[in-house]
């Protein structure tokens, strides 16, 4: 196989050379895309650690070797290993700056985005579906994968997120999907957006005082206030036709299953009201500073104080609530986010639990903490430039630490703790090996095609985003009638006027979508992974709850391991890209090599090669799919160093 | 190893637990002073625990105790459209959501005064799993982990406890490790995935790839000790082990005839329990059935009918199936779940019922338990807790009373904090028989 070191090698020079073009591959200019910033701020980080180990009168650790930086910079960059290919080019760069080269190189690939995309899928409790509903998830999904994509900052993410109101098929605001998921639970989302924007856990408030002192009900309610008055938008309009079709669904069977379509998945979808900014105490209510039923007005509890009358409905709760997380909680939302960053890259949060905000004079490197969220602030929300500072430091470079912290509550800057990859780091790398580049893949398209039942309608003709608009640009109850009998009409006859191209999306025509055996990287499968999927075995998030995945060891992933998906799509598959890679080499040798660099991403030691020739002397052919086998079966396969 | 606990005289008893308790890597055990154990045990063993299986049916969300076991016909307005219906127990009604249970209420013990303090999903859930808060510091082991601890396998190559359809962070071994978490299996109809060789691997180069990673692992462990490292390597054992075992057809379902898999009805819950009752059969000690979707915030009504639909035939046919194989009196069927849901009906959430912790309902049958009974009472609501009050620790203390496993000692964890099966629950006594 020609393996193009120098095209490879060329192109990662030319990234590290191109000051100006190095933010440009995505995304809007930002100070992250100045390489001296990073660096500078990078050395910033590494002398702050320094000035630890001197402290503690220790040296201070190691740098790790070229192999194991190259596979670690890999799994935390971009969620994945390296190819044979990206491998054997990085190992050959003889220049000193090699590994800061890579680090440019993994920022600006595509699987940046993808292993983001997984990190925030499980912070917000992406699902595909809904139960007991036919709306789904399906626009909320794709405004979030592409915010990622587009390293869209965390700040516009977040205001995004809790001040959106509208059409939830509009690509603009699909993002009130964050509040349509959660219907019903209005409360439970409130508390999921404090603990993960602001590390504050709040759960426990919605009915009690907090027992260990510091969150009262009242600031719960308080709180509740902003967002309080979420309803689905113009759905009145529709409720004499829904209610008349619900009694008669059993006679006018494919008119209901139209009605709800347009129940559930426009109206449904659709988020309206803007937050009243007062709310209703609990019938419950126990405590002496209110009465039950009594309109309170809505109240931040912390950083700078924002108020909203208890007298009447302002209508922007939302916004404003938005506006305080972001901006007026003093130093809490950008050190939340820079500590998960640092836990991201790094190994361990600076303080743990990740949400859990502790204040930097409190942590267990104040200096160390302030830093980092003002530089998070500095670099206006870019996580991606944040994390290529994280990534250029000798800090985390050092080698390989086995033990846990011992440093009570947060990092003791000791190494990057070894830790079993995620669910989807294994199952990507996977991949890899078994399909070639992954990124290399389309991604998946949202679908946008409208559905009756379980069938698509109308496609190529119209999708959801323009008959949600039309449906909820309508004013009346007459009018939502006479346009749902048209659209009836419409689609019994399959015809419809196109308007031309410039007003439907031309993705309706080619959707494209990933079953569940697809060899394809976890961001582009269904959410949550189904339950018989490798991802499910190896401890992915059912998205239920926030950041729900576990790394935790059982019987059902060794078995997989040993007889199933890695056996079948991997070892004992010939067509498998492993396979291919050892076309050329022409000693075992040579092909025993490649296998290791492909699988552990670096060359064999003289006695594992003793080891591995053996085998293949005495098994043949069988002996290199062994040793395939044994090296993916191996704890430093799924362990990260 | 087979019911030496429940057989054995107490100082055998004794000497057994600590010895398989120090052969456990880094868990020591630590008696509180000998008179509790023997009196636990001897209470246990004489006033009728006989179960030697668990089936743990976790209704995950939040089950309407009002919709389903705890009707209140007198208060149309906290009872909406749902109806209470007469049971074969005497005295004893059920919502009308569950027809078939009702028919075999008199198995059943049905417990009305559960009160938790977290009504969060993620702590209530967790503290209805391990009898412990949650919190960052330790992962605690699920019930189904403590019960194969404490009372040991009965089968030598199957797994201890298995989870159907359920979470890994709530069924997972915590700080007893990956020995005693559960074998997950995602879909029943697929069985234990991947537990037979592949046909075009051959036995000598499967050994060959086993042995190779072995000494490749052995390397790294040496560079890096570590216990989440070992965890994996003592699995691969565990592993060979089942995969050997000639009981592996416990869990396939194919080997049950279409007229019983009808009679449990369709959907991964149905099969999942007739799965549970195959792998008791084939002594697993704990089997763990999660059914989802309770979490009726909105449009309450709607959707738990739908869930007692599923529910209903399953467990209906579970408990009858059990009893005439003549496995229901050693086997504990729970039925549990993380809180109950408020009497009050919102009606701008579609007519939804929100999170109740302060009082809900759990159900246990078989193994012992006095069946045909309802134990403690909720007030005329449905809200608050008035008699007979059983906290979460109680409950599991119970299921740990049930099974003869002495539920006040103490296991040190790695860490050297003293845990134990149910905390500081009380088992409730009375109700078995």
């Amino acid at each position: 196989m020609k393996i193009p070191n120098k095209a490879i090698i060329g192109s990662l020079l030319l990234v590290s050379l191109a000051i100006p073009g190095y933010g440009q591959a995505k995304g809007v200019p930002s100070p992250g895309d100045d390489a001296e910033l990073l660096k500078k701020s990078a050395l910033e980080i590494d002398q702050f650690i320094a000035s630890f180990y001197r402290r503690k009168k220790l040296p201070v650790p190691e740098v790790t070797d070229d192999a194991t930086f190259m596979r670690r910079a890999f799994l935390v960059g971009i969620g994945r290993i390296p190819t044979a290919e990206e491998a054997l080019a990085f190992m050959e760069i003889g220049s000193p700056s090699k590994r800061e080269e890579l680090v440019g190189y993994l920022m600006n690939s595509q699987g940046y985005s993808s292993h983001m995309t997984n990190w925030a899928f499980d912070l917000l409790r992406l699902r595909d579906g809904r139960q007991g509903s036919q709306a789904n998830n399906e626009p909320y999904r794709n405004w979030i994968r592409k915010a990622m994509d587009e390293n869209m900052r965390w700040d516009e993410f977040v205001t995004r997120l809790v001040s959106s109101s509208g059409d939830g098929w509009d690509p603009e605001t699909a993002s009130v999907g964050y509040y349509t998921i959660d219907k019903g639970m209005p409360l439970d989302n409130l508390a999921n957006t404090m603990r993960i924007f602001l590390g504050s856990r709040m759960e426990c408030a919605q009915c009690h005082d907090d027992p260990f002192g510091k969150t009262e009900r009242m600031d719960f309610y308080h709180l509740a206030a902003f967002t309080n008055g979420q309803y689905e938008m113009n759905k009145k309009l529709m409720t004499p036709l829904w209610e008349e079709l619900q009694e008669d669904r059993e006679s006018r069977g494919f008119e209901y299953q139209v009605a709800q379509l347009f129940w559930d998945r426009i109206y449904g979808m659709a988020l309206g009201g803007g937050g009243m900014g007062r709310i209703d105490l609990p019938s419950d209510y126990q405590y002496r500073d209110g009465k039950p039923g009594e309109m309170v007005g809505a109240k931040t509890p912390f950083g700078k104080t924002v108020r909203m009358s208890d007298r009447r409905n302002e209508g922007d709760g939302r916004e404003q609530f938005g506006g305080w997380i972001v901006t007026r909680t003093g130093e809490q939302f950008a050190s939340v986010i820079a500590n998960r960053m640092w836990e991201r890259i790094m190994g361990k949060g600076i303080y743990e639990p990740i949400d859990e905000y502790i204040e930097s004079p409190k942590t267990v490197y104040p200096e160390l903490m302030s830093y980092a969220a003002k530089l998070m602030h500095d670099l206006d929300y870019d996580l991606r430039a944040f994390q290529h500072v994280l990534m250029l430091t000798k800090t985390f470079q050092f080698t390989t630490n086995p033990n846990p912290s011992t440093l009570e509550g947060g990092d003791d800057f000791h190494g990057r703790k070894i830790e079993r990859l995620s669910a989807e780091q294994i199952w990507d790398s996977l991949i890899t090996l078994s399909s070639g580049d992954p990124d290399k893949q389309q991604v998946r398209t949202p679908d946008n095609r409208i559905y009756v039942g379980n069938s698509p309608v109308l496609v190529g003709k119209m999708d959801m985003t323009r008959l949600s608009k039309e449906v909820l640009a309508l004013k009346s109850e007459p009018e939502v009638r006479k346009y749902f009998n048209d659209f009836l009409g419409t689609v019994k006859s399959g015809g419809g006027k196109s308007e031309g191209e410039d007003t439907m999306s031309m993705d309706t025509m080619s959707v494209k979508r990933y079953g569940r055996d697809a060899p394809v990287r976890a961001s582009e499968l269904p959410s949550p992974a189904p339950r018989e999927h490798f991802l499910y075995l190896f401890g992915a998030s059912d998205r239920e709850v926030v950041e729900g995945a576990s790394k935790d060891p059982n019987v059902g992933q060794v078995l997989s391991m040993m007889n199933g998906f890695v056996q079948r799509q991997l070892v004992g598959n010939t067509g498998a890209h492993i396979y291919k890679s050892l076309e050329g080499a022409s000693t075992d040798e040579e092909k025993i090599r490649r296998i290791y660099v492909a699988i552990l991403n670096r060359p064999p030691t003289a006695e594992e090669m003793g080891w591995m020739k053996d085998e293949v002397a005495s098994q043949g052919e069988e002996g290199l799919s062994n040793i395939v086998a044994a090296l993916v079966m191996s704890s430093e396969f799924l362990f990260l160093q | 190893m087979k019911h030496l606990f429940n057989q054995a005289d107490e100082p055998t008893r004794r000497q057994f637990m600590q010895n398989a308790a120090r052969a456990y890597l880094g868990v020591h055990l630590f008696p509180m002073l000998g008179s509790s154990i023997a009196s636990a045990a001897a209470e246990g063993a004489a006033k009728g625990a006989k179960a030697k299986h668990v089936i743990y049916l976790f209704m995950a969300g939040g089950m309407s105790h009002i919709d389903t076991f705890d009707p209140k016909p007198k208060k149309k307005d906290v009872m909406g459209p749902t109806t209470a219906i007469p049971t074969s127990a005497d005295g004893v009604e059920i919502s009308g959501y569950l027809p078939k249970t009702a028919k075999v209420a008199d198995k059943m013990c049905i417990i009305n005064s559960l009160n938790s303090t977290q009504g969060a999903h993620e702590q209530g859930s967790y503290i209805m799993h391990t009898s412990y808060s949650q919190r960052g510091t330790i992962q605690h082991p699920a019930l189904g982990s403590w019960v194969v601890k404490l009372g040991g396998r009965l089968h030598p190559e199957l797994p201890g406890f298995v989870a159907v359809n359920a979470s890994p962070e709530l069924t997972g071994g915590g700080f007893f490790g990956a020995k005693f978490s559960a074998a997950p299996i995602g879909s029943p109809d697929q069985g234990l995935q991947d537990s037979r060789r592949a046909d075009v691997v051959s036995e000598v180069d499967f050994t060959r790839r086993l042995s190779l990673a072995d000494r490749l692992n052995k390397q790294f462990h040496d560079r890096y000790p570590n216990t989440d490292v070992k965890a994996y390597e003592e699995l691969y054992r565990e592993a060979i082990a089942l995969m050997n075992s000639k009981d592996l057809k416990a869990f396939d379902l194919g080997q049950e005839d279409a007229a019983t898999r009808q009679m449990y009805g369709s959907g991964n819950f149905a099969q999942g329990c007739l799965l549970a009752r195959r792998l008791v059969e084939h002594d697993v000690r704990f089997v763990e059935v999660q059914l989802g979707g309770w979490d009726t915030h909105y449009d309450n009504f709607t959707a738990v009918e739908g869930r007692c639909q599923e529910f209903d035939q399953a467990y209906a046919a579970l408990l009858t199936d059990l009893e005439k194989r003549g496995k229901l009196k050693d086997t504990l069927v729970v039925v549990a779940t993380e809180f109950g849901r408020t009497p009050e009906i919102k009606a701008e959430h579609g007519d939804g019922r929100d999170h109740h912790p302060g009082a809900f309902s759990c159900v246990l049958a078989g193994g012992g338990v006095k069946g045909g009974m309802k134990y403690g009472e909720t007030d005329s609501s449905g809200g608050k807790v008035k008699e007979n009050v059983v906290s979460v620790q109680d409950f599991n203390a119970t299921i740990a009373y049930a099974l003869g496993l002495p539920h006040d000692l103490v296991l040190m964890s790695p860490t050297k904090r003293p845990f134990k099966i149910a905390d500081k629950g009380i088992p409730v006594t009375t109700i078995f028989g």
